[in-house]
């Protein structure tokens, strides 16, 4: 195979336009690994997943198996999960708790902090062997944690992760500025769902403002209601026309952000209100005042998708997170979050709404999982070579800071995700 | 006559208990309709205060504080089954076909509620749909259900897969 130049690569993304190769593309998928994801900030998991010394949660990044751990001192640490000796996964389950974790291959043993702790017959090896780092659980060369959220990186000159998210990093803030004690908690497990598809198509889809009218037509009743997307009275289910006939959710902005971050502002226009709504607001004013709270209250972002691998789902309380297989194969999983200090029924709502907007059997997830099978299958053709992202182009106002906020469904996140991409892959 | 032959015995009152011959058959017609895509009348099946119950998790004991692949109360359901009627159902065009195979009938000891029967028995599905692949999915179901005149109603159908806890694509319809 020829090997791209950087300057081939940097053609395949326009202005308003992509080539369909990347998402087609073997090779590419390839490179991507490489030039992407062994290079920026990678969502890893929540700390909350690991809450005890010596709980463990093993999961991928880049197709690499790495386990997050805490130690028993309370650090959390990020580590490849490969022994030191002949390279064989060390933990098989997904989350577990162990003092030291030990491979059913020749049963050396590592502790939580990836150091190497027993070997069998131990004098057998040469020490200086067995000193060397590269004989334990290695770590990631990056591991940062920002209010709980566990970032990792291949790359041991990344810039801070602060830089990397920069405006984005308030798509974290205002998550967990919903708990009334400023702390959420991964309590309830994930959804998991696959599709034959480009990881690219979820990123696309996840600052797409445009596609819930036609797509998922089958949410709107007769009433011109989407059935409740989110539990409460007033501000639970969102009118789908305006007065103008158009769909609302079309109407609303996008925003796109450096380093391929993007947002979507909310669907919802109104506070949730009624019985535990009420006891829940009462909460928040005794630690943030009725101005604050009023504002975290209103919902004004819907989303904030942290490139390339995970979307906080703000309106939504969960957080999702994107998993490339192959060029065409990708997994999700979406957590629904406890938001510390506010009434149980609260988080306990959102685990049941989660169920129906983000389940694999979800009344609203299952026609976007089908958006992506026809796109994946739709991209073969040859018939053009161009995939658009060209809605609101030209009409983005600079909000500063590298934020560009387009009106009306634009197309501006998906346009900020595929020019990172493109600055990424022609880097050299 | 002495009047003595003419005394009704209460227990005659009280309707005998159902064999597990009759719920079979009540289950096996259920699956049958889902079969059948006849799912207004499956709706139908389920008492008000009904529930459907796909956990994510095996073993899983509650809706409340972990995911489901389903948990929809009687509301829900009904919205479910309007979405699978809708023409622009998307992920369902074309259609799914499925077939289900129910066996290994049991029925558990009875509730407190005498009214109440849990019926357990295994599954297999398999779901057809031009363009995808073949699925095939297996496990057990537990019917509750409740007597009511004119027949049995669905207070819970659980069904728990065997592999509830791995990724699935896009699913549309009820096990």
């Amino acid at each position: 195979m020829t090997p791209y130049t950087n300057e081939y690569l940097r053609s395949l993304v326009r202005d308003d336009r992509v080539h369909r190769s990347i998402y087609t593309d073997p090779q590419i998928f390839e490179l991507e690994m490489e030039k992407i994801f062994s290079r920026v900030w990678l969502y890893v998991g929540h700390d909350s997943q690991i809450p005890n010394p010596g709980d463990f949660y093993c999961t991928w990044v880049a197709r690499q198996p790495v386990v997050m751990t805490r130690d028993l001192d309370g650090k959390v640490h990020v580590l490849f999960n490969r022994c030191g000796h002949r390279g064989a996964r060390v933990l098989n389950e997904e989350c577990g708790n162990a003092r030291v974790f030990t491979c059913m291959y020749h049963g050396w043993s590592f502790r939580p902090n990836g150091e190497l702790s027993g070997v069998p017959m131990r004098r057998d090896f040469q020490e200086a062997t067995l000193k060397d780092p590269q004989s334990g659980m290695a770590r990631l060369p990056r591991t940062e944690n920002y209010r709980g959220f566990v970032f990792t990186s291949l790359n041991p000159g990344v810039p801070p992760l602060r830089e990397y998210l920069g405006e984005a990093q308030c798509g974290i803030d205002e998550l967990i500025d919903r708990s009334p004690e400023g702390e959420i908690e991964f309590w309830a497990g994930c959804h998991r769902y696959e599709y034959n598809g480009n990881w690219k198509l979820q990123f696309d889809n996840m600052a797409d403002m445009y596609h819930p009218p036609a797509c998922h037509a089958s949410t709107v009743g007769p009433d011109g209601r989407q059935f409740s997307r989110r539990p409460g009275n007033r501000g639970a289910s969102a009118p789908f026309f305006a007065t103008n006939g158009e769909p609302i959710v079309a109407q609303t902005g996008v925003r796109g952000f450096s380093n391929g971050h993007s947002s979507e502002a909310s669907l919802f226009r109104e506070e949730q209100t009624g019985g535990i709504w009420d006891d829940y607001r009462a909460l928040m004013v005794q630690r943030y005042g009725e101005e604050r709270t009023a504002d975290i209250l209103k919902n004004r972002r819907h989303s904030m998708a942290l490139f390339p691998s995970v979307d906080i789902l703000i309106a939504q309380t969960s957080v999702r997170v994107i998993r490339p297989i192959s060029v065409d194969k990708t997994e999700v999983q979406v957590y629904p979050v406890r938001l510390k200090g506010a009434p149980p029924e609260i988080s306990i709502e959102i685990v049941r709404f989660v169920n129906i907007t983000h389940a694999a059997a979800s009344l609203i997830q299952s026609d976007d999982l089908e958006a992506f099978e026809r796109g994946q299958q739709g991209l073969m053709a040859s018939g053009t070579d161009w995939v658009l992202v060209a809605r609101g182009f030209g009409q983005e106002s600079d909000e500063g800071n590298g934020a560009l906020f387009g009106d009306r469904s634009s197309e501006v996140g998906q346009r900020a995700q595929h020019y990172a991409w493109r600055d990424l892959m022609s880097a050299a | 006559m002495s009047s003595a032959r003419f005394v009704i015995k209460p227990e005659s009152l009280v309707e005998p208990r159902l064999a597990l011959a009759d719920l079979q058959q009540f289950v096996e017609h259920e699956v049958a309709l889902l079969d059948e895509q006849r799912f207004e009348e499956w709706l139908n099946l389920f008492a008000d205060d009904g529930a459907y119950w796909v956990p994510a998790k095996p073993g899983q004991e509650s809706p409340f504080n972990h995911v489901s692949l389903f948990y929809d109360d009687k509301h829900t359901l009904t919205i479910r089954v309007q979405r699978l009627r809708h023409p622009a159902i998307h992920s369902q065009i074309p259609r799914s076909k499925t077939v289900r195979l129910v066996a290994n009938f049991k029925l558990e000891s009875h509730d407190a509620d005498p009214s109440l029967y849990r019926v357990i028995s295994k599954f297999v599905m398999l779901e057809d749909r031009p363009g995808s692949a073949r699925r095939l999915f297996g496990g057990r179901y537990t019917h509750v259900l409740r007597r009511k005149s004119g027949g049995l109603e669905i207070v819970l159908k659980r069904v728990d897969l065997t592999n509830c806890d791995r990724s699935f694509p896009a699913l549309t319809q009820p096990f």
